[in-house]
């Protein structure tokens, strides 16, 4: 699992890569750590090349989208599979998110 | 340029010398007073401040420098405006100060009450204020042993009030009689609109009591939905019982969302009361726990967001009523926003439909 953090233009970018599983999101949480800095704009979460998210991976997702509510940002998750929209539509995840 | 008699030069150096003094209290002061009315609840327009200039205040003293014996004399060098959105807020916020402050009342004035039952104009609430002898530890550092001018009055009032300053009396030119008048009729315009405002809120405010009660004693079906009744009906979590039953299919912990957005689609799908809302809970429960079970009995996922069971209560309903791909389509337009993607979910659920129990029923 990789995440490559880009800021531009005002906007933080995290492209996810790969299965974001139980192992994976304790690998990654320092990541989101670092995402939640940036949680006072707009945090754009491009999983084009995620191809698995479990539910401590979807944890990760929700911490940094309470994290920007409380510092007034917002989190944009970006190109999602039909797979992971699935896993957000059972979940309801798929109400919390801006989803492009 | 101001010709001042020594008299006047005295209290103008005196000025000069504690305006630090009142550009500090200013700032407490003003800070203080946005803690309390937040504290009280009270919504502002605005809070506006200012310490009088130099070319101000020798204008005044330039005009009638002799009323006043020294600095203290003049109670409007710190002058502060608050301005509410309805005239009752104006009492309420005097209240505030008079717990804040030392009203000093021989020189506060009502200029709400100085009108004649014929007669309109500038309407605002003047109080003179000292800090109280005994305030609060934190307010103990403030160094204010002058008094200060508090004005309140409403937005409408402000408005009326800035106009007629900049078109008459800040030209200091004496306008025609005809604009003075027609000024005048504005005022009791905007005092009649004042009223109007303040008339709304309050049959609003009872509007959402008797509904609010209407929802605490169950008479769902007398209660009209929109957006003060759902929030009211909301608050005895009405989908809690549905949230539950689905996460205990994988012993899922359940995220709290706002479900105001369910509003919308409940309209949508035709409800005009919460009777209806609370029948749709009544009538389709099952086949939204069904849905759950068919989806999330094979995973291992133990997190949901509380928006899962009205999601799952709206598409029970749009399949067993023959809704089909397009109501689906329509469902998650409403929900999520327009998105082609929106097609695939509609898809997917018509393919899983016919494995869901209450379907076949």
């Amino acid at each position: 699992m990789n995440i490559n953090i880009d800021n531009s233009n005002g906007v933080t970018t995290a492209n996810l890569e790969g299965r974001l599983d139980t192992p994976a999101s304790t690998e990654v949480a320092p990541c989101f750590e670092q995402l939640k800095e940036a949680a006072g704009g707009t945090v754009v979460l491009d999983c084009s090349k995620l191809s698995y998210i479990s539910s401590s991976g979807l944890r990760l997702f929700l911490a940094l989208r309470k994290e920007t509510s409380v510092k007034g940002g917002k989190v944009i998750v970006r190109n999602i599979s039909d797979n992971i929209r699935q896993v957000f539509m059972m979940t309801g995840f798929l109400n919390m998110f801006e989803i492009q | 340029m101001y010709i001042l008699d020594p008299h006047s030069e005295a209290i103008m150096d005196e000025y000069r010398k504690q305006r630090p003094v009142f550009r500090a209290a200013e700032r407490a002061i003003v800070k203080r007073l946005r803690e309390s009315l937040a504290e009280t609840g009270i919504l502002v327009a605005a809070v506006e401040s200012r310490v009088k200039t130099e070319h101000s205040l020798a204008g005044k003293l330039e005009l009638k420098g002799s009323k006043y014996k020294s600095l203290a004399d003049i109670t409007d060098i710190l002058g502060i405006r608050l301005i509410t959105f309805y005239l009752d807020d104006v009492d309420k916020v005097a209240s505030a100060l008079e717990r804040l402050f030392d009203i000093d009342w021989e020189n506060s004035v009502d200029k709400r009450r100085l009108h004649e039952v014929d007669s309109f104009g500038y309407q605002s609430l003047h109080y003179i204020c000292r800090l109280k002898e005994s305030r609060a530890e934190d307010e103990a550092e403030i160094n204010m042993p002058y008094r200060f001018e508090i004005q309140m009055r409403t937005l409408l009032q402000h408005a009326w009030s800035n106009i007629y300053h900049d078109t008459g009396y800040k030209s200091g030119v004496e306008i025609p009689r005809e604009y003075i008048r027609n000024l005048n009729r504005l005022a009791g315009m905007l005092e009649l609109a004042d009223e109007q405002f303040s008339r709304i809120r309050s049959e609003l405010t009872d509007y959402r009591r008797r509904m609010q009660a209407l929802v605490a004693s169950g008479n769902l079906d007398d209660v009209p939905l929109d957006g003060d009744t759902f929030r009211s009906y909301l608050d005895l979590a009405p989908f809690q019982r549905l949230n539950q039953r689905i996460a205990a299919i994988n012993q899922a912990e359940i995220q709290e969302v706002p479900l105001i957005p369910f509003l919308a689609v409940f309209k949508t799908i035709g409800c005009q009361t919460l009777g209806d809302v609370a029948r749709i809970i009544k009538d389709y429960s099952e086949g939204a726990y069904q849905i759950a079970c068919y989806q999330m009995g094979l995973t291992d996922l133990d997190i949901i967001a509380s928006s899962v069971g009205p999601q799952d209560l709206c598409i029970a309903l749009v399949l067993k009523n023959g809704g089909g791909r397009s109501g689906l389509r329509r469902l998650f337009d409403h929900l999520l926003g327009p998105s082609e993607s929106n097609d695939m979910m509609a898809e997917l659920l018509i393919e899983q439909s016919s494995s869901f129990p209450f379907m076949n029923q």
